[in-house]
């Protein structure tokens, strides 16, 4: 028996800023459930699952917030369901609530990811004191340096290449109102001009620490006969793990993130992704990342990822647009960044991303990775429903 | 076999909590000794209050003001109170039920054994002498025979309402980096550096695990590498981290040692830091005392070239 399509239906995020002091962790993943109930017009009775993400435990100190949410998010005399895949967890978590949907378990679901950096700090939650072993290095930016490095080296690409990713970005958050950082002033030599803070990777080719939430309603195709705006229907999703360091690894392009886009172009029946796909929602953490993915993706040839970068492809207005929404470099509450990727491709092939909106976006990738570059997830969401 | 290492590890942070509206009038009530319920649609009063009924998940903001008296609905005595329970003699932990509320809230109550409490007694908040808006503001509860408490008609607005709290955390592990990380730490105080070889991928695995995590089987065979080894990849870094004693600028380096199969992570000195290069051939600096090497400085040989370590990026 083939699977149920899914379909999205309701997507709501809040506006991520640096500190919600005004709402509890459950007013804020309250903001963001209620505006996907209101864009699908459903009410908390017509959901019949709840799946939740967030970040790891120690970054913001809520060991479950499955049982702590299940008042705010409807979950009474429903399944809940807590999912943990570290950065990439807001993918996976939207992956799972698919998934009971695509096997008809359920008819309606609700996923959804949050974090509130500013009630903690996750450079510490990173950097814990283990016994017998030398502290040398504190948060993720000292840890993904190394591997900008690497592929710099690879690549030969110039070093100006992070500079133009973090300029193009910050300038697509001007355009998306839940974003974080809106840099009216933003220049490129600004960016060229901030400090180098884990070097190559300077301040302004990093991630912003933010609060927020977002949240999608995915529904079965009756669910997406009663929407009443466009749905985006997922056309293939998956997920691959592999182990932080392991003789072999290559973090530059690590075979986890390969395997997964094959899976999921595979589902989806795309040939050659450059010419099939219309847009992308990466996540970029660091500036370097965009032309690393596109290589791991498959946009480019390895080594080659760069020049589409420099060539102004991945602009908002060029032939790939990556990161419309002005990505995680613009916004990270972690623990939502990579369900905001997945809801950012599902706005745009509903036509529904605002001034951000790719014109004619009918394929849109969503992408998130986590932990030590091992943990992967994917979906591919077009404007028409899969061909059954 | 040598001794598997043990060492307490203490994960302490204090992490800080907005409050919303709802948890904000009720910590400040506690703090003004006034005890807050919300009143849901169906006419009940949730007592500690909630933002969200349990039951129609509809959003609760009507506050009203119950009794400091009430009735334990269940209990258990807790023998021996650990750091940090809010009684340092042994107490009971119960549920009371406030006059006016139809939920029951947790806490303490003081009472001098198990066989003086009992399910149905009458119990009245203790306050604590020094408040801040906390459930600790409540020391305890204490046995009550009296006329139950009238609430006043407190409806939660407060001139100076607390907004924020400060929730530390703090977990006591015993941490065992296990018995093949055990025998790698115990060869560096010999400064000899000692991985494991995977009997199926051959690959050699510094610091070991005890498994190779690519086969999944166990390693046993030791491979003593080193002393000496190659940058394969490094970053500069210049931001001082609050919990790391080391001046920046510093190099934090990937390091394959000779007949290692993956880079282990490590500092490099002895030059001048913008001087540092992928393919630098380098040798650990021991200093007395230390566990690790202190860091790891330039042996005077050509640069590795890129191909003969490139696989280990």
């Amino acid at each position: 028996m083939s699977k149920e399509p899914v379909a999205v239906v309701g997507i709501g995020q809040t506006k991520h800023v640096a500190a919600r002091r005004d709402v509890s962790i459950a007013g804020l993943v309250r903001e963001a459930a209620q505006r996907a109930l209101q864009d699908a017009e459903l009410t908390w009775a017509d959901i019949d699952a709840v799946v939740i993400g967030k970040a790891p435990d120690f970054f913001e100190g809520v060991m479950m917030p499955e049982l702590y949410l299940a008042d705010a998010l409807g979950a009474v005399g429903k399944p809940m369901l807590r999912v943990h895949t570290a950065g990439s967890v807001g993918g996976s978590t939207a992956l799972v609530a698919a998934n009971l949907v695509a096997a008809r378990l359920h008819g309606t679901v609700l996923t959804l990811a949050f974090e509130k950096q500013s009630e903690s700090n996750a450079m510490w939650g990173l950097s814990l004191p283990i016994p017998f072993q030398q502290p040398l290095l504190a948060g993720a930016g000292g840890f993904f340096a190394p591997h900008v490095r690497a592929y710099m080296r690879r690549s030969g690409a110039p070093d100006t290449v992070g500079s133009l990713v973090a300029y193009k970005d910050r300038r697509n958050a001007l355009k998306n109102p839940c974003a974080h950082l809106h840099e009216h002033d933003i220049t490129l030599e600004k960016v060229q001009a901030s400090p180098m803070l884990w070097d190559p990777i300077r301040y302004s080719e990093t991630c912003p620490s933010s609060d927020g939430a977002c949240a999608m309603v995915l529904t079965d195709r009756a669910g997406a006969a009663r929407a009443p705006r466009p749905p985006a229907w997922m056309l293939g999703g998956a997920m691959r793990s592999e182990p932080t360091l392991f003789a072999g690894k290559d973090f530059v392009s690590p075979q986890a993130g390969k395997d997964c886009a094959a899976d999921v172009y595979r589902q989806a029946g795309i040939a050659d992704p450059r010419r099939d796909i219309d847009a992308v929602e990466m996540y970029v953490p660091f500036s370097w990342y965009e032309p690393m993915w596109l290589e791991n993706l498959g946009f480019a040839e390895e080594g080659e990822g760069w020049k589409l970068t420099e060539s102004g492809v991945t602009e908002l207005d060029g032939d790939l647009p990556v990161n419309m929404s002005g990505g995680v470099l613009s916004t990270n509450p972690i623990g939502a960044s990579g369900m905001i990727r997945f809801a950012e491709a599902a706005l745009q092939v509903r036509g529904q991303a605002g001034e951000h909106q790719v014109d004619g976006a009918r394929r849109v990738l969503g992408h998130a990775y986590g932990g030590g570059s091992q943990f992967f997830s994917m979906w591919l969401v077009g404007a028409l429903p899969p061909e059954t | 076999m040598p001794e598997v290492l043990k060492a307490p590890l203490v994960v302490e942070f204090p992490f800080t909590r907005s409050l919303g509206p709802v948890q904000s009038a009720f910590l400040t009530g506690l703090r003004e000794r006034v005890v807050l319920g919300v009143k849901t649609a169906d006419g009940r009063t949730l007592v500690p209050p909630v933002e969200y009924d349990p039951v129609t998940a509809e959003e609760l903001r009507d506050l009203v003001e119950v009794a400091n008296t009430g009735t334990v609905t269940t209990w258990a005595w807790n023998h021996e109170p650990r750091r940090g329970q809010p009684l340092h003699a042994p107490f009971a932990w119960v549920l009371v039920r406030l006059d006016g509320a139809d939920t029951a809230l947790l806490h303490a109550l003081d009472a001098p054994g198990p066989d003086s409490v009992h399910t149905g007694m009458r119990v009245r908040i203790r306050w604590a002498g020094e408040r801040t808006g906390a459930i600790t503001d409540i020391a305890c509860f204490e046995p009550y025979d009296a006329e139950p408490h009238r609430p006043g008609g407190h409806t939660g607005e407060f001139a100076d309402p607390l907004t924020g709290i400060v929730a530390p955390a703090r977990l006591d592990y015993t941490y065992s980096p296990g018995r093949a990380q055990s025998a790698y730490i115990d060869a560096l105080s010999e400064q000899r550096t000692v991985g494991e070889r995977c009997p199926s991928c051959r690959k050699v695995y510094v610091p070991p695990r005890g498994a190779c995590p690519t086969c999944g089987v166990a390693t046993a065979e030791q491979v003593e590498v080193g002393p000496r080894g190659t940058v394969t990849t490094f970053c500069i870094v210049n931001i001082k981290a609050k919990n790391l004693d080391i001046e920046v600028p510093y190099v934090y380096a990937h390091i394959a040692l000779d007949g290692a199969d993956l880079a282990l992570h490590a500092r490099i000195g002895g030059i001048p830091y913008d001087q540092v290069r992928m393919g630098l051939r380098v040798e650990p600096v021991w200093t007395e005392g230390t566990r690790y090497p202190d860091h790891y400085r330039p042996t005077g040989e050509p640069d590795a070239d890129y191909d003969t370590y490139k696989e280990l990026l």
